[in-house]
């Protein structure tokens, strides 16, 4: 065998030098860029009006086993931490009874979003030209597999050690009965995966996580604390070190589209539309599980809000982009409106519509009901006296006959449900800013809760189709639609929905519920 | 006490709250049933964690096959088509959730393994260029078959990786979802092995290239790769049915192309060549390669050949599919017999004699693992003679 010059080369330097050498992820992630190559056939099957750069970086560059690396270390300490120390301590049974509840929603809902983006971000990977773009839509992609597995494993770890598994243990068959789900659904699931590619992205990347992932996944965890908590905190603040990529991953779909002119077209709108999307959903929906599925109080919500979504991603995340054309929302300021009251709106109607969960909801104690006062001036009178009405009507108790919905009829205060957000609201008896606007269209009533959704549905009212629970329902008896959602306890008759966390109250039974006689109506027949 | 707690302070530890929370919880809990997931039928005796954290994480309705939720999509794609739907793949299944991988990997066992395999690169790679092992490569295999040809056939596998973003995307099932985007890593991360011996052996060996235009050019203008280069863009964005474009990258091209680059050619031949750091990368390619060979037979063989309704229709789909993938296929070994040009003929290891064994066991182990389990007919002898025209 002939000796090269580079095998002489070689083994001279090896003479001088016999340093073990290895290789560094940066030194294969430098080539990453070159990997790809042009072909006719070569374009996204997901279209976009925009044009992504092919020649777009990504910020986190990882190549696949450095990914591995790196997520293996902190699954070690995270699951090191759940199944050693805590569990050692009992600690999911030292959680507040009223907080195992909102765990059973906002695990399982996170984990919907978390499933979703999988899907998501396949999408971009499949949009993006550019190979490093593609690698960060593709750590995402194994990132998001990661959270949804780690959600689930909150609610797989409740089950198994906690004061109450019913909901922990079957929440992705009985999720799908009640009011909260299909807007759920709206801004965790088809909003990241169907539509222009990028504009998902902004939905789930700009929005979804620079913007709510901060109160949703990093705020909770003060309150889950708070509460006796200590496994969110655990898995959400390491769900929240991908987090960051993520935002990168949306500060860079940007960047990418930055010099395409659709961008100075299309952009703000799309913006202003996915952020109108989360928030809806988002701000009534969080503030609601922090506030009333909590027993201590961190802060009232609109400050969290405040701080998180006007401030630092309304003004700082939104500012930094400026330089590419992108403006704060116009809906910012309704939105703002909206954290001051939305949530509590929306829990009256949680709570009056209780059967249809997969979770126990308490009434507002004397002293929350002070601290409600305290915080939001006006709360009393408008919601306080609500509650107590209903609390002496006897709804804690399955003898009482009482549903809290009964009362919204008795008074002539109809719930509709937004089509396009699909979130639940009753327009003669709100203090947040929803009015009830009402379309036809291929003969079918639609409503609407404000002008933002409106205008979606109006420029593409066929991407806004779906039933809503009214619909689905209508004619049907409340405890058989339970009974057919799986809302039942092991025991087969006793519902995972409790109207209260007493652990002296009596449960309710689909029997209670059946002798009620209550029965779904769409109220838009009613127009 | 104050419901209203600053300071950062924990319920867990504080014994002024903690006394709160006890007092509040029921004195037994109030539910038995404490196995998440209770309701599902396991692959296997009970419930496994795998399944329990990732089966039915999505949340399709129950007209898509399998799922547990119901009514139409909250918000379309413009112009109303729905976020997943039932036609977008040729495949019929009565339950999209059937799927396993039968490692039962969720994400932490899956990147734990990988980390694993990087650390261990990481102190063979020292332990290799401590030994001066690089001073054995014949100068011809290592500077033009690996900086070369080997460069070039990470395009291949960087192309079937990005075969797998629409299949992420559109699939039906949520353990289908996360094996295929698994799969798909596995695919770059082979690309990046590829590239990273390259860097590795410049920096053992002055002079050596290792950058990755002579290895484009070859992938996008040579013969060698022509027939491979076009199959694989037609995988990868030709082909829409996400069920199609999974099979016929791992049920036909992987197989029979992959395989024998791989194992017959880098893997078998570099020992000869005094190369024993291309076989460490293969090896975790192969590894890879069975890892994948168990999903996606699980997915074809296990799930949609032997479903109880649509069985029938979906081996007479695949075979109609082993129909079109396989001769493209053929074609792309064909054009790899090139190569055997480029390299100095070993009597026994690489003349055509070895060749035409090494091509047998690549069919036959295809045609055992992948052809007879949905009575796919084939004349493997005759393929193997097509192929063999391509020596020069």
């Amino acid at each position: 065998m002939a000796i090269s010059a580079a095998t002489k080369a070689a083994t001279d330097a090896l003479a001088v030098n016999h340093a073990p050498v290895s290789v560094g992820a940066q030194e294969v992630h430098r080539w990453l860029q070159s990997f790809t190559w042009d072909f006719d056939k070569n374009r996204t099957k997901y279209s976009t009006k925009y044009k992504m750069a092919n020649d777009t970086k990504e910020q986190f560059k990882l190549i696949a086993k450095e990914y591995a690396r790196m997520e293996s270390v902190k699954d070690e300490r995270q699951f090191g931490s759940l199944q050693d120390v805590l569990t050692r301590v009992d600690a999911a049974n030292r959680v507040h009874p009223k907080w195992n509840e909102s765990m059973k929603v906002i695990s399982n809902f996170l984990e919907v979003g978390e499933y979703n983006a999988i899907a998501a971000t396949g999408m971009l990977w499949d949009s993006a030209t550019a190979p490093e773009q593609k690698n960060g839509y593709l750590g995402q992609v194994l990132d998001e597999i990661r959270h949804t597995n780690q959600c689930g494993y909150i609610n797989y770890y409740f089950a198994k050690q906690g004061q109450d598994a019913a909901g922990h243990n079957d929440a992705r068959r009985t999720r799908a009965i009640g009011p909260l789900w299909k807007g759920m659904k709206r801004v965790f699931s088809d909003g990241f995966i169907s539509g222009d590619a990028v504009e998902c992205s902004i939905n789930l990347q700009l929005v979804g996580e620079a913007c709510f992932t901060n109160p949703l996944i990093v705020a909770v965890t003060e309150w889950a604390s708070a509460n006796g908590d200590e496994m969110t905190p655990t898995v959400f603040l390491s769900i929240e070190t991908d987090e960051l990529r993520h935002m990168a991953n949306g500060y860079q779909t940007v960047v990418s589209i930055a010099n395409d002119e659709a961008a100075s077209k299309y952009l703000n709108t799309d913006l202003n539309n996915a952020f109108w999307t989360q928030q809806k959903y988002f701000t009534p929906v969080l503030g609601m599980m922090f506030e009333y599925g909590s027993h201590f109080k961190v802060e009232p919500w609109v400050k969290t809000w405040n701080r998180w979504v006007y401030e630092d991603w309304g003004g700082i995340w939104i500012g930094r982009l400026g330089k590419y054309g992108v403006e704060s929302p116009a809906s910012l300021r309704d939105a703002k409106k909206d954290a001051y009251w939305a949530h509590h709106d929306l829990f009256l109607i949680a709570y009056a519509l209780w059967p249809t969960g997969f979770f126990r909801l308490t009434l507002p104690t004397a002293e929350e009901a002070e601290w409600y006062e305290a915080n939001y001036p006006g709360w009393y009178d408008m919601y306080g006296v609500v509650y107590e009405e209903w609390r002496a009507r006897g709804c804690e108790d399955p003898n009482s006959g009482f549903l809290p919905i009964q009362w919204f009829i008795e008074n002539n205060h109809p719930v509709y449900i937004d089509r396009v957000s699909q979130v639940p609201f009753c327009p003669s008896y709100s203090k947040g800013a929803s009015t009830l606007r009402v379309l036809e269209f291929n003969g079918k009533k639609h409503s609407f809760s404000d002008q933002w959704g409106e205008r979606m549905w109006l420029s593409e009212p066929e991407r806004y189709e779906c039933q809503n629970i009214f619909e689905q329902y209508e004619g049907r008896e409340l405890s058989e639609v339970i009974a057919e959602g799986h809302g039942v306890r092991s025991d087969g008759f006793t519902l995972i929905a409790q109207p209260h966390t007493s652990k002296d109250g009596r449960l309710w039974t689909l029997d209670d519920i059946k002798k009620i006689g209550c029965v779904f109506a769409d109220p838009l027949k009613a127009l | 006490m104050s419901i209203v707690v600053g300071g950062g302070r924990r319920g867990l530890t504080d014994p002024e709250i903690a006394k709160v929370i006890l007092a509040a919880i029921p004195d037994k809990p109030l539910e038995t049933q404490r196995k998440m997931n209770y309701f599902m039928t396991p692959r296997g005796k009970r419930i496994n964690e795998y399944e329990t954290l990732c089966c039915y994480t999505q949340p399709t309705p129950d007209w898509i096959p399998g799922g547990l939720d119901w009514g139409d999509w909250t918000q379309k794609f413009h112009g109303g088509r729905p976020s997943w739907s039932n036609e977008s793949t040729e495949m019929h299944s009565s339950d999209w959730h059937r799927h396993r991988d039968p490692a039962f990997r969720w994400h932490a066992l899956y990147v734990k393994d990988k980390a694993e395999e990087w650390r261990y690169t990481d102190r063979f790679l020292k332990a290799y260029s401590a030994d001066g092992h690089v001073r054995s490569i014949d100068p011809v295999w290592r500077d033009e078959v690996l900086g070369d040809y080997l460069g070039a056939f990470g395009f291949s596998e960087y192309g079937l990786f990005n075969s797998h973003s629409s299949p992420t995307r559109d699939c039906l099932g949520d353990t289908l979802r996360m094996s295929i985007a698994m799969i798909g890593l596995d695919k770059v991360d082979n690309a990046q092995m590829i590239q990273a011996e390259r860097t590795f052996l410049a920096k053992l060996v002055p002079g050596f290239d290792e950058s990755t235009d002579v290895p484009k050019n070859e992938w996008t203008k040579g013969s060698i790769y022509k027939g491979a280069r076009e199959t694989v863009e037609e995988i990868w964005q030709g082909t829409y049915d996400w069920n199609e474009i999974l099979f016929a990258g791992h049920m036909i091209y992987d197989p029979l192309f992959g395989q024998f680059v791989r194992r017959e050619f880098f893997l078998r031949l570099s020992s000869y060549y005094g190369d024993n750091l291309t076989p460490f990368f293969i090896n975790q390619m192969q590894l890879y390669h069975s890892q994948t060979k168990g999903i996606t037979k699980d997915m074809f063989h296990t799930c949609l050949a032997a479903d109880e309704n649509f069985g029938d229709y979906n081996v007479s789909l695949m075979n109609m599919w082993s129909d079109k993938w396989l001769p493209r296929t053929v074609n792309a070994m064909k054009d790899f017999m090139g190569i055997f040009s480029k390299i100095p003929t070993i009597a026994g290891v690489s003349d055509k004699a070895a060749i035409e064994a090494a091509l047998g066991r690549v069919f036959d182990d295809w045609q055992r693992d992948y052809a007879d389990p949905i009575g796919y007919k084939v004349d493997t002898a005759a393929m193997i003679k097509t192929v063999l025209s391509g020596l020069k």
